[in-house]
């Protein structure tokens, strides 16, 4: 459909992240990346306070409120819970959603893209034919349909936007593996009698994998903006587990009376996502300076 | 060209009814909307009695086969909840997310093209990072939350805009610009991706030697060739825009396309979800379309062959 | 080219812009209403929805309706009585005119009753009225409702019944009714923008004086916050749907006002009587005890709900005094979690919707969890949530919070649907319970029917198949300057309204 998925350069993504001077000019991103990171992993040492934990009579208090010899470094929410660690809690919740549905999308929509991309014929045919169904439904809607079929829930959420964004994987690997698919060593490996799973794995994959990662860390971004959104909808995680989004849009409604809560929650879902976005963005410029897509 | 046609009207009228045919199955798993319908505590024979009136009580199949025959009439069916024909709740809404898309296009467009051109020419100098930055955010806030902020501060605070609603012309500045934000960046990378390349071709060096200034030279020459993915990008967004329109009509009480979404799969009104989804799937696939030839116009290089997907 | 098509794409946003500017401002003497959704339907016989009904009451009138207080009081009907068990007969106002003019008749009210109630009508509301066998004009002021048996809530479900034209419906058909409404009431109807608002201009010849205002105008914005910005920046006069914590943050405004009334809907925690550890009633005992009711409304509800013992309001018949309470006793609750031989705690799943308040959902989950009992809460949305709150025992969960309205305010709406075992919303089956409901749903005698309905609430406490938490308030936003007293029965009626 248009010129993307030009396979370009083929080196292993890890060295060229690992780039000693680009990795100097990005260090601001990557530490706000991994402090978001260290915090999810670690939140039940980081979190001052049980997230789940309410005092009615502690709702609604700002930065810095001390009641009964605690402090709220960053106030309490609608139902008295802290709300720094409602965010460190958060940060876990909305970073596994993300993470889990890239993971699941991407393995779907890789190997659909290679089997498609490699077998050809009627597989292709089918398999793409699939994309592109998925893909024309208007994603957030299907995203909606699905949450309600399904219920919500951080299972039912993973699903649903696995379900939902594997399209885009696919279309990526399949124009990669169209362009190594015929390249003289994977006719070589054909023609010494290899079978065609392990031509698959061994040879064609290390070669896509590359592309397939800048558009998974810009999934991953994405990911947490809709999970917001579905929470907004009334289709996130359950309560009371907290996640940015659930979060953010209870706090929405106080944003007058209580500023704090959209607010600093607001502000970490964006300071996360704009570095994976620009970490994304540089990835994408190093390994597909032809991609029109986002 | 006529071949090039044909193959993907057969495409498109078999991904049609792919679409159908999926947004079907998810529907029927989702309940009916009898339910919602019916007063609190109402006997399981006024739900059965209601369920048969709309026609729930019939195996799967047959209501599939109803629903495909009725399209294929082009009958678009009557809403469940509203009693009145789709076409006619449709309609009126199509001009406000095809209002409030343009605009945000507009957005988009107007500030994502200058900064890519700038950072295009300037590469790697802090001004051009800076920009950048600036014009990601918009993709990295959630729209709902960017939505309420401008309502705070432009129509509570400061009283020079409209908090909701599409009365009026400045209405739509907010929900335009909201929406408009996220696709800021991906116009603003194209621009600069076009331009870069661009810029490193024959014709500029030649153009450059024949002493025509750099200002010239970027708005005769590079300008032109840029704009032919600007064009494709201009199609691909409109689609993704009307998608982002579901949050941000609801968020302003924006009567579009988006909102009524919302609001009929809540009330599992299946014909009005039903022929929504087609309506995108048909834009999103007529808009690749469009691209595609559109390319073919600009660029006379390229053919239509009807090789991609 | 690219030159060209940002022109022309400017040019057209600039045109668009241009068609909606003359509507910009609002008349002042029209007052603007913010609903959450626009109304399903403008036709009174289709849904009963607050959207909807708040719209379209006041193109209607009804036959009988309720006054501030909640009495059933005369509109159409001047009075009514019983000829016996199963007939009622209506006089009628014979000065009453439509809105194009014609005279309301007993035979408009006859039609709109047959109407109602005929199946192939399809009306969600059938359920509600098909008791009514019968309806025929003996007179031109005489109406005579039959029904099929003694059937006490009649009166209180006809409260819903707007009267038609007859020859308007006949002559535009149904469709064109719901879209081009006319009726008697204080407003006639002027546009319907979808999605944007419904537009009405007051009936000058309206028979019970000139409406208050000379044009009004309903808003369909879905977002609370949305609402609550509108109410602020003026370009709204009233919103509705608020909660405690919206309300505080308005009353903060000087030239704001927060207007509220108890409703007749009742807060409820229903438990599963029938599948899984609630089946035991020493555990929902325990449940009730480790409830902390008070606190809940004190501190999240910020006073404008009131506690209440039993399923009903004081606005239902039926509501009667003195009903066994549970106080807040942690300690007896886990005494009687040990001796069901739950001591190690249970856990226990909690089927609720987005639309009910998720903060009290979340304060029952802790102060459940205090005393043992591990709450999980399923949170779908209000399809999902109705299908579960009438599946079998085992589809059911074991506890669901939600909020009852049968909007007829009569006991019989609330305690026979949620509690006779022939009911699809009831988890409990009580051959006794079953009796008194059955009693007081065919004796015509309101004192009779009063002395079942206070031993069937005497039932409900002891064995508690539910847990009564409040009575639910309706909160709106409105300008300092209306003059408007808010009732139980959540109607806008714009005629109770006025500019102080």
């Amino acid at each position: 459909m248009s010129p993307t998925d030009i396979p370009d350069q083929t080196q292993p993504v890890l060295r060229r992240l690992t780039r000693a001077a680009e990795l100097r000019r990005m260090w601001p991103l990557y530490l706000i990346f991994t402090t978001f990171a260290l915090a999810a992993l670690l939140a039940p040492l980081a979190a001052p306070f049980d997230p789940m934990e309410q005092d009615l009579f502690a709702r609604l208090k700002p930065p810095g409120t001390t009641l009964g010899g605690y402090i709220y470094w960053l106030g309490t929410d609608e139902l008295g819970r802290d709300l720094l660690s409602r965010i460190i809690y958060g940060a876990r919740v909305s970073m596994m959603v993300a993470l889990l549905s890239v993971t699941v999308s991407m393995i779907t929509g890789t190997a659909i893209g290679l089997a498609a991309g490699y077998f050809r014929g009627w597989v292709e045919v089918i398999l793409m034919r699939l994309v592109d169904i998925i893909l024309s439904i208007p994603a957030i809607l299907l995203a909606i349909i699905a949450v309600a079929v399904l219920g919500p829930g951080l299972q039912n959420l993973v699903i649903v936007l696995g379900f939902t964004r594997w399209p885009r994987y696919a279309r990526v690997a399949y124009g990669q593996t169209l362009g190594v698919a015929n390249m003289p060593f994977v006719a070589a490996s054909r023609f010494i009698g290899l079978a065609s799973w392990r031509i698959l794995v061994r040879h064609i994959l290390p070669n896509i994998v590359a592309p397939l990662i800048v558009v998974a860390t810009l999934e991953f971004g994405l990911m947490i903006i809709w999970e917001a959104g579905l929470s907004f909808l009334g289709l996130g995680v359950q309560p009371p587990t907290p996640s940015w989004g659930s979060i953010l849009s209870t706090g929405r409604n106080y944003v007058a009376s209580a500023w704090w809560i959209s607010t600093l929650t607001g502000a970490c879902l964006f300071l996360l996502v704009l570095s994976v976005n620009m970490i994304g963005d540089f990835l994408r410029d190093r390994f597909d300076p032809h991609s029109i897509k986002r | 060209m006529n071949s090039f046609l044909v193959k993907r009207l057969g495409q498109t009228i078999l991904s049609v009814w792919g679409v159908i045919t999926v947004v079907f199955i998810i529907l029927q798993m989702s309940g009916d909307p009898t339910l919602l319908m019916v007063p609190e505590g109402a006997t399981q024979a006024d739900i059965d009695s209601l369920r048969l009136q709309l026609g729930f009580d019939r195996p799967m199949i047959v209501q599939y086969g109803d629903y495909l025959w009725r399209l294929a009439r082009l009958d678009m069916g009557v809403s469940l909840v509203q009693n009145i024909p789709v076409v006619d709740i449709l309609a009126p809404r199509i001009f406000y997310t095809l209002y409030l898309a343009s605009a945000a296009l507009l957005v988009a467009f107007g500030i994502g093209l200058p900064v890519g051109i700038y950072i295009g020419i300037f590469r790697n100098n802090p001004l051009s990072r800076a920009l950048m930055a600036v014009v990601l955010i918009g993709q990295s806030m959630p729209t709902f939350w960017s939505g309420i902020l401008l309502i705070m501060l432009f129509a509570v605070n400061w009283a020079i805009l409209p908090s909701s609603g599409a009365e009026g012309a400045t209405s739509i500045i907010l929900p335009a610009i909201t929406l408009g934000a996220l696709s800021m960046a991906t116009v603003a990378r194209i621009t600069r991706t076009s331009i870069i390349e661009e810029l490193g071709k024959e014709y500029i060096r030649a153009a450059k030697a024949r002493g025509l200034s750099f200002a010239a030279v970027i708005g005769r020459h590079v300008m032109r060739n840029a704009s032919i993915p600007l064009i494709t990008i201009a199609a691909l967004e409109l689609s993704n825009l009307l998608a982002g329109a579901v949050i941000v009509e609801t968020v302003f009480a924006w009567p579009g396309l988006g909102l009524l979404a919302v609001q009929s799969i809540e009330a599992r009104d299946f014909p009005v979800v039903q022929v929504l989804v087609l309506l995108g799937s048909v834009v999103y696939i007529g808009l690749n379309l469009i691209a595609d030839i559109l390319y073919s116009v600009v660029d006379p290089r390229i053919k239509l062959d009807g090789q991609q997907g | 080219m690219l030159k060209k098509l940002l022109l022309t794409i400017y040019a057209l946003v600039l045109a668009l812009a241009g068609l909606g500017a003359d509507s910009a401002m609002a008349a002042p003497d029209k007052l603007v209403v913010d609903l959450v959704n626009e109304p399903s339907t403008l036709d009174p016989h289709r849904q009963w929805n607050p959207d909807s009904y708040y719209v379209y009451r006041n193109i209607y009138d009804n036959l009988v309706t309720r006054d501030t207080a909640g009495k059933i009081v005369p509109q159409i009907a001047t009075s009514w009585k019983l000829l016996d068990d199963t007939t009622v007969e209506f006089k009628i106002r014979t000065d009453v005119k439509f809105q194009d003019g014609s005279p309301l008749t007993a035979q408009d009210v006859v039609f709109s009753i047959k109407r109602i109630t005929n199946p192939e009508f399809k009306s969600p509301q059938l359920g509600q009225f098909n008791s009514i066998t019968d309806a025929t004009a003996t007179a031109p002021d005489t109406v005579v409702v039959k029904t099929g048996k003694p059937y006490p809530p009649l009166l209180a479900q006809l409260v819903k019944l707007s009267i038609v034209s007859k020859a308007y419906t006949e002559k535009v058909g149904d469709e064109k009714l719901n879209l081009e409404p006319m009726g008697s009431g204080p407003y006639k109807f002027v546009s319907w923008q979808k999605g944007v608002k419904v537009e009405l201009a007051a009936n000058e010849n309206y028979w019970r004086g000139t409406p208050p205002f000379a044009a009004a105008e309903f808003r369909a914005v879905k977002d609370a916050a949305t609402r609550i910005a509108d109410l602020r920046t003026g370009k709204a006069d009233l919103i509705v749907s608020l909660n405690s914590d919206n309300a505080a943050e308005l009353k903060s405004a000087s030239n704001l006002a927060v207007l509220s009334a108890p409703t007749e809907r009742v807060a409820y925690l229903m438990m599963n009587t029938e599948y899984g550890p609630l089946t035991d009633v020493k555990v929902r005992r325990a449940v009730a005890y480790a409830l902390d009711r008070k606190l809940i409304i004190d501190a999240l509800l910020g006073g404008y709900s009131r506690i209440t013992d039993e399923l009903l309001t004081p606005a239902h018949f039926g509501y009667v005094e003195g009903v066994k309470a549970y106080p807040h006793d942690p300690v007896k609750a886990k005494a009687l979690l040990a001796e069901a031989g739950y001591a190690d705690g249970v856990t226990v799943e909690l089927v609720t919707a987005p639309v009910f308040d998720q903060r009290i959902v979340q304060a029952i989950q802790q102060q459940l969890s205090k005393v043992g009992i591990t709450v999980k809460i399923s949170m779908g949305d209000m399809s999902t949530f109705l299908k579960r709150r009438r599946a079998d025992p085992e589809g059911f969960g074991d506890m669901v919070f939600g909020r009852w309205s049968c909007a007829c305010q009569d006991a019989d709406g609330v305690l026979y649907a949620m509690f006779h075992s022939d009911s699809v919303w009831s988890k409990y089956a009580n051959p006794e319970l079953d009796k008194h409901l059955e009693a007081a749903r065919s004796a015509m005698d309101p004192e009779v029917r009063l002395k079942h309905y206070r031993l069937a609430n005497d039932i409900i406490a002891d064995q508690v198949p539910s847990i009564p938490l409040y009575q639910a308030a309706a909160i709106y936003g409105a300008k300092k300057n209306l003059q408007w007293t808010p009732t139980a029965n959540e109607s806008l009626f714009l005629m109770d309204m006025s500019w102080k």
